[in-house]
């Protein structure tokens, strides 16, 4: 076996290892599936009383933007908590088993991480699509028509989205909970890093911000967690769908260097006094 | 050769300290006091291939530290480390593939998953080839006797079986070199006597350096040849476990019981405990001659029971722990090999 070859089925080892673990109890989904569907009735009914006398905001009907923010959480629900168990292993000097080993650690991380994740954002994008059935009625029509093309392409489209979205959050989630390397208590980072994802992009669209901030927010990763799939998804088309994987995959890129320097940095001031 | 030359190997931690006084955790939160915690000073010492070392050390004395210094996980803050002929601080990665370690308190196995899941993602980890995998696997599960144990989920394992299990894991890339962050603890009688088994035949069969830290002093008599003895954050002690039972020697405990009462106050020798018709008496061997002491003793009256115990290893290295500085706790070793 060659070593890239050997890496690489490290990372499938890896990833379907947390896959496994992930469906070691049908019971590990039944909490993010409650609170996902709850979350979603209760903002359909909010968009509900928001559309009563308008047909149309920002270009979006109520049945857009329900299915808008069904998709929109599935990067929070599916690919959403990497930061408390990283940060949880660097706090509790479970990170020296991590760093004892021959691997590249961020490339081995992601494997797993991501990789265990897939279970819950599949579950959590078929639950979406059945709630969203029923609260929203069908899909939004692609832009393009409703060629089969345009279809396949969407759901193409948007599973590539998905997976750079969930690669985004991991990275950006990575290098802030490896700031636990330097910080006694990094949680407050977390909760701000949260906080800007729900409000750019997740909990509303962009183009429902103020003109200069929905332009402010294009600069800032927080629309490709979770705007770009939900956008790809309700308003397909494939300049605009192009256009927002490419930035996607900048951010992914950016965030991915961002994660190595955090930990190039933080593992060689590893601060674990005690046994 | 050696296998571990640690040479002047010292770690300091910068702690944040809370200032006192009036508006302290406002004060402390602008202007942070700090703290210089000197975890390790010093050590030197070395591990030669083949050997057994026990590394002990009260709480706090820095032995996980070193641990994690000689495993690349920490960067010392002065002195240099070679394990294995590799600086850990440089070469953590190239390190990890002759190394293996067991942190007692804490896993390396899936909680939720079979051992079985875990070996094979160690498995890949390590780069074995699937042949190579199933061979080292099955050797191991049949020397460590879980073949039953690797299709239950972790977290239904007993502690001893889950230690077990561990120590198995971090040998299927056939280390070199072991580090067992006291792998006992917390187990009974039986676990640990099994567990001490599998870590000699490991040793004696494959040549594994092993390097120990454990609070139990039936691990260290039963497995290690040599002990360092690490008092906050320097080596005090460094010698072959004979010479370290050896001084154990100097002092003896004598017990006797007699049918009736007598006067059991010896010349400058009184009982550490008595009753009416016994006593136990403390007796260094440097000040009284045995023999003489045990006549004296038979010279009271009628004897009908007489006791003579070596003093626990255990003493020895808890009147180590208890010296208040690593010079104190050199001295003490100094004074105890003077007297032998």
């Amino acid at each position: 076996m060659t070593k890239l070859g050997a890496r690489l089925c490290c990372y499938g080892v890896a990833a379907s290892t947390a896959i496994r673990d992930r469906t070691a109890y049908a019971g590990n989904f039944s909490a993010s599936m409650l609170t996902y569907g709850l979350f979603v009735f209760i903002f359909s009914r909010v968009w509900s009383g928001a559309y009563e006398s308008q047909s149309t905001i920002a270009g979006y009907t109520r049945s857009m933007v329900v299915w808008y923010f069904i998709i929109a959480e599935i990067t929070s629900f599916g690919f959403g908590r990497y930061f408390w168990n990283l940060a949880r292993d660097v706090k509790s000097g479970q990170v020296a088993y991590l760093l004892a080993r021959p691997y590249d650690f961020v490339g081995y991380h992601y494997a797993e991480r991501v990789g265990g994740s897939f279970v819950d954002a599949a579950i959590i994008l078929a639950e979406g699509l059945a709630i969203g059935l029923l609260l929203a009625g069908p899909l939004p029509a692609a832009v393009e028509g409703g060629s089969l093309m345009a279809g396949f392409g969407r759901a193409g489209l948007l599973a590539l989205s998905l997976v750079l979205a969930g690669s985004l959050n991991f990275y950006l989630q990575f290098a802030l909970a490896l700031t636990a390397f330097w910080l006694e208590e990094n949680d407050a980072l977390y909760w701000i890093f949260q906080k800007f994802a729900l409000i750019v992009g997740t909990l509303i669209p962009i183009e429902f911000l103020p003109e200069q901030a929905a332009r402010a927010a294009l600069w800032t990763p927080f629309p490709y967690l979770s705007y770009a799939p939900a956008r790809i998804f309700v308003a397909f088309s494939w300049a605009e769908a192009g256009s927002l994987l490419a930035r996607q995959a900048i951010w992914v890129v950016l965030a991915m260097l961002l994660a190595r320097f955090v930990f190039a940095l933080g593992s060689r001031r590893v601060a674990l006094n005690g046994g | 050769m050696a296998a571990i030359v640690a040479d002047r190997l010292s770690k300091a931690f910068t702690l944040r300290i809370r200032p006192k006084g009036r508006f302290s955790t406002l004060r402390g939160l602008f202007r942070p006091e700090r703290r210089i915690v000197q975890a390790v000073k010093g050590a030197s010492f070395s591990v030669n291939e083949g050997e057994v070392v026990a590394f002990l050390g009260p709480n706090g004395a820095g032995k996980s530290t070193t641990i994690k210094m000689l495993t690349g996980i920490l960067q010392p803050s002065g002195g240099t480390a070679s394990v294995l002929g590799l600086d850990p601080s440089r070469d953590r990665k190239r390190l990890a593939w002759s190394i293996g370690s067991v942190f007692g308190q804490k896993s390396q196995l899936w909680f939720h998953l079979p051992p079985a899941d875990s070996f094979r993602l160690l498995g890949a980890i390590y780069e074995l080839e699937p042949a190579l995998l199933a061979s080292r696997s099955g050797a191991l599960i049949e020397r460590f006797n879980i073949g039953e144990l690797m299709d239950v989920p972790v977290r239904k394992l007993s502690l001893g079986q889950r230690i077990r299990c561990e120590i198995a894991a971090s040998l299927l890339h056939a280390p070199k070199l072991l580090f067992l962050d006291e792998p006992t603890i917390g187990l009974d009688v039986v676990a640990r006597k099994e567990i001490r088994a599998l870590i000699e035949e490991l040793n004696k069969s494959d040549g594994v350096t092993v390097f120990l830290t454990s609070h139990d002093m039936g691990d260290i008599e039963k497995i290690c040849k040599r002990a360092i003895i690490i008092h906050h954050g320097e080596v005090v002690v460094d010698e072959s476990m004979k010479a370290l039972k050896h001084r154990a020697l100097a002092r003896k405990y004598l017990g006797v019981r007699y049918a009736k009462p007598v006067d059991m106050d010896l010349p400058g020798l009184l009982p550490i405990k008595r009753t009416e018709l016994s006593a136990r008496y403390e007796v260094d061997t440097n000040e009284h001659s045995l023999a003489a002491v045990v006549k004296a003793l038979a010279s009271r009256g009628e004897l009908e029971d007489i006791t003579i115990e070596d003093e626990p290893l255990e003493n020895v290295i808890a009147t180590i722990y208890a010296s208040r500085s690593g010079a104190e706790a050199s001295l003490f070793g100094e004074r105890e090999a003077r007297h032998d």
